[in-house]
């Protein structure tokens, strides 16, 4: 039974002449797609490279230079793509791509990509997540909306009871051969774009464990858009109803969701703007001590409090230069400031997320499209971790520098200038992305609703079924 | 026969409940996302204000050390922010360059949510480094926002395409349709009158809806009535060219769900691949430059001005003698070197901005071009100008404070040089930032969708006279 139902199913389907053009043009989009970003993706990663070694090349060959002038002067982090980005590009076209390194401050990645796009970059881009998102639910619909309405309409129901068949059987059958084209798409996708990354030349961290997971999470979300689809198929009378019903399912799930969600979260949890935050650092950073000014209250105390530790009475019997020392002390004031800045930052995400994570009650898309932008290296959470090493290396470089100057120079000693081959021994920056395990770790939540999306959609077509 | 059509149409529409769960569906998006808006704006409003005001305290402090300091006192303040100095002016008492917001502000998030509506340029640093994005959760750019333009744009077609996508098939479907056949009046005309009818119906309920969301938001209504009638027109053309596919497709194609599969396939290419497709063709066009390799250059043509510094200043004082006519002191310290420097930097680096800014013109020519293909870009477009919040208008306001910040750093160049003492009497001259908003004419975005919508109405009526050989009923 279950396999007649399935071969009847797909045969009629594959002769439909509507199924087999929206078949075909999901094909040549999701081709267009992959080809576009492919593209795309290697020459940002050209520019990736060919920046970095610039930028390294510029800072190994400052010359002769005061440390301190050379903290200033500072150097700059670059972000580099991962290949899965291939398969969703994330937040990364609304986030920056470099961040700039200097004493004293800590700056935010800048250069986003929409930021030099026109209005129109807001209506979203022909990429494979648009596709694996938005159109394959589509197509979903489109195949399986008249899945139990033309039974009832062609009144061929009646005749299929009277033959005595199982109902269950009758139902896997038909969900099958629903699955079935979903997942031979999904399925050449992912083989093309996994033979494509790996004959891509320096493609970076990728791994196959990844390239899976992420296809599992993609069919758990057809696999719930299925059943939901049956499911009206299976309750409404009429065909023209069940597809209006099912269109107005994937409006609220894919478009209106996220938007409301991205509303009710910055309204709950809001961001500073950009002047707010800057102002709120500043006014922190005055309340310490600054390593540029021996004159303030905080430098004297510091200043006391080093006399003591080393019991001598004067700051030029001390066995390193105290500028140079106040200077780190200073940099290390302002990285706290920045750190509870940051944090609050963070937290105010943290808390967006649940509000996204609460109104995943009403949509499989939200879950399933951070999943799949946390495994593709392209979510926020990602992004933040590259700000912090960046902001770890940072730091790392003040102590580095200023060290030099306290090492080599004594107090009141003016115009101290490192050798030129002093700015080589900086260890280059380097980021690796969390790995598979920890971003599946953190992303636990995710997965547990995106499992009882799985578990409810089966349970409520069981019982469905059990209406025939 | 229109005024019986009339007539029975509306009491279908009534007792099928269409106009009630409408009006509902369509107060509820309004209001929600209207409320969204105001929010929004609000929040917006106040952080002008409250800079602002930080920036009148912060005044008032600076001239207060400057009046104990003119009495010959000694302040307690970091040496170098002393106001004295004009650098210390210049850089720790900005001005405050803000957009201002429309009134119609709230109707579309547009691009606020991407770029900062007020920005303190200061003498120091490059204007490059000047950040116009604002601090947003990228996934909230990722996601967008719910606002009144989302509506219209995006779900009031799909309410159509629910409304009215069986109008003939339905007849065809249930029987009624040889009926129908009997009276004396042509087929097309009567699907035109049944939609007209449809149109009007929900025109109305638009625009009841929008007005009650409007003043429950506190928007002036009378003063702001060309704004509001503006809204309206754009929403109706819209609205009219949907009803137009809608008619095409009912004459066109036969079944209910063929109907509803087809008017779905034209939802998402206008609404969704046209925009995505030409925003990618023109980034593959005209693409930008790479801000990394910016980067790289600026850093390069730092580290080499930094050696040159004194013979930059020397240069840049033969150059503009005028900076420097009254100096007596002949003192040079940092501030000298560095601001000559960062002249010849900003004007070595300008190719190089003005490079990204060509190319972000000619993607927007290339749109420009292109756009009329999807009312939906049009409308969204339009609904963004009058918001005050597209990608122009943000162009606009980019391009106005870079001139404020050069007239800004300008200002301070004699003090520097001459190494004269800001004073209080020179608190009044100092230049101040006057937005001005860009003008928008919406009237031929409205003119060419009415255009397309009424050549669609036209195409149908031509094929619909082929049934008159084929017959309807066949």
């Amino acid at each position: 039974m279950i396999s007649k139902t399935f071969f009847k199913e797909s045969k009629e389907l594959f002769r439909d002449g509507r199924v087999r053009i929206s078949l075909a043009i999901v094909l040549s989009l999701l081709g267009i797609a992959v080809w576009i970003s492919s593209k795309q993706y290697q020459s940002i990663n050209e520019q990736y490279a060919s920046a970095k070694t610039a930028e390294r090349n510029i800072w190994d060959n400052q010359g002769e230079k005061n440390p301190h002038s050379a903290a200033h002067y500072g150097t700059y982090a670059f972000k580099p793509k991962y290949p899965l980005s291939l398969f969703d590009q994330g937040v990364d076209k609304y986030a920056g791509t470099s961040i700039f390194l200097e004493a004293h401050k800590r700056n935010e990645a800048q250069f986003s990509a929409a930021a030099d796009q026109t209005g129109l970059a807001r209506f979203g881009d022909l990429t494979p997540d648009f596709i694996l998102l938005f159109i394959i639910p589509l197509l979903i619909i489109l195949l399986g909306y008249n899945s139990f309405t033309k039974e009832r309409e062609m009144g061929t129901l009646t005749l299929l009871k009277s033959q005595g068949i199982s109902i269950w059987k009758w139902f896997i059958g038909k969900w099958s051969a629903l699955f079935l084209p979903i997942f031979t798409i999904t399925a050449i996708l992912f083989l093309i774009a996994g033979l494509v990354l790996g004959n891509l030349k320096n493609f970076g961290v990728f791994n196959t464990s990844s390239l899976l997971v992420l296809f599992l999470v993609y069919m758990a979300y057809y696999v719930i858009f299925i059943n939901i689809i049956l499911l009206i198929s299976s309750i409404t009378k009429k065909s023209g109803i069940s597809l209006v019903v099912s269109l107005s399912v994937w409006i609220l799930a894919c478009l209106a969701a996220p938007k409301a969600a991205s509303n009710i979260a910055e309204s709950k949890y809001p961001y500073p703007t950009r002047q707010e935050f800057e102002t709120s650092v500043l006014k922190d950073k005055k309340a310490g001590l600054d390593g540029h000014n021996p004159w303030s209250k905080e430098a004297k105390m510091l200043e006391q409090q080093v006399l003591i530790e080393y019991g001598v009475d004067s700051l030029h019997q001390l066995p390193f230069n105290f500028a140079a020392y106040r200077t780190q002390k200073g940099e290390e004031h302002e990285a706290e400031v920045y750190f509870k800045h940051y944090n609050y930052l963070k937290e105010q995400f943290t808390n967006q997320s649940k509000v996204y994570r609460s109104l995943a009650a009403i949509s499989p898309y939200l879950p399933t499209r951070f999943l799949s932008m946390a495994i593709a290296h392209t979510d926020y959470a990602t992004h933040w971790d590259f700000a912090d090493a960046a902001e770890t290396y940072r730091i790392d470089t003040q102590q580095f520098l200023n060290n030099n100057t306290a090492q080599n120079t004594e107090y009141g000693q003016r115009g101290y200038k490192a050798s030129a081959n002093f700015w080589q021994q900086l260890p280059a920056f380097k980021y690796d992305p969390p790995k598979l395990e920890s971003t599946l770790e953190k992303n636990a939540s995710n997965i547990s609703i995106m499992g009882i999306w799985l578990l409810a959609s089966f349970g409520f077509l069981f019982f469905t079924t059990k209406n025939f | 026969m229109l005024s019986y059509n009339f007539k029975y149409e509306l009491k279908l529409l009534l007792r099928s409940r269409w106009i009630q769960l409408l009006s509902i569906i369509l107060l509820m998006l309004f209001g929600f996302s209207g409320y969204n808006g105001i929010q929004k704006v609000d929040k917006r409003k106040s952080d002008i204000a409250a800079a602002k005001s930080k920036i009148k305290e912060s005044d008032a402090m600076m001239l207060k050390l400057l009046d104990s300091i003119e009495q010959g006192m000694t302040v307690n303040a970091t040496p170098w922010t002393i106001p004295t100095s004009p650098m210390a002016v210049g850089n720790y008492h900005p001005r405050v360059a803000a957009m201002e917001l429309l009134s119609m502000g709230f109707i579309s998030t547009g691009q606020a949510d991407l770029f900062t509506d007020y920005v303190k340029p200061k003498v120091s640093g490059e204007d490059t480094a000047l950040n116009f994005t604002e601090m947003t959760s990228p996934v909230q750019l990722l996601f967008g926002s719910f606002d009144l333009a989302f509506v219209i744009v995006f779900l009031l077609p799909l309410l159509i395409i629910a409304f009215s996508y069986d109008v003939l098939s339905a007849e065809k479907e249930s029987g009624s349709l040889r009926l129908l056949a009997s009276q004396p009046i042509g087929i097309q005309t009567w699907v035109l009158q049944k939609l007209g009818l449809r149109f009007l119906w929900l025109s109305i309920l638009v625009i009841l809806s929008l007005s009650v969301v409007f003043l429950i938001l506190g928007f002036n209504l009378l003063s702001e009535i060309n704004a509001f009638l503006s809204l309206i027109a754009v929403a109706l053309v819209y609205m009219m060219f949907w009803f137009s596919l809608v008619f095409l497709v009912n004459l066109w194609v036969g079944t209910s769900s063929k109907n509803a599969v087809a008017l779905l396939g034209l939802w998402v290419l206008f609404v969704l691949l046209i925009p995505s497709v030409l925003n990618q063709l023109g980034n593959t066009l005209y693409p930008m430059p790479s801000r990394n390799m910016m980067i790289n250059e600026m850093r390069a043509l730092k580290a080499e001005v930094t050696e040159r510094q004194d013979q930059i200043l020397d240069n840049f004082l033969r150059d503009h003698p005028e900076y420097a006519i009254n100096d007596s002191t002949q003192s040079r310290g940092f501030y000298h070197k560095y601001m000559a420097s960062q002249k010849l930097i900003k004007e070595e680096l300008e190719p190089l901005v003005n490079s990204f800014e060509t190319q972000l013109q000619n993607q927007q020519n290339w749109i420009g071009n292109f756009k009329w293909i999807s009312p939906a870009i049009l409308t969204q477009e339009s609904l963004n100008k009058m918001a005050g919040n597209s990608a122009e208008d943000y162009e606009y306001y980019r391009r106005q404070v870079m001139s404020f910040s050069g007239e800004w750093r300008k200002h301070f160049m004699p003090f520097l040089y001459n190494n004269i003492d800001f004073t209080q009497a020179d608190y009044a001259s100092l230049p101040s930032f006057n937005y001005k908003s860009k003008v928008h004419d919406n009237m031929i975005a409205i003119l060419v969708i009415l255009f397309i919508a009424l050549t669609l109405f036209g195409f149908g009526v031509l094929i619909a006279e082929k049934w008159k050989q084929v017959g309807i009923l066949n």
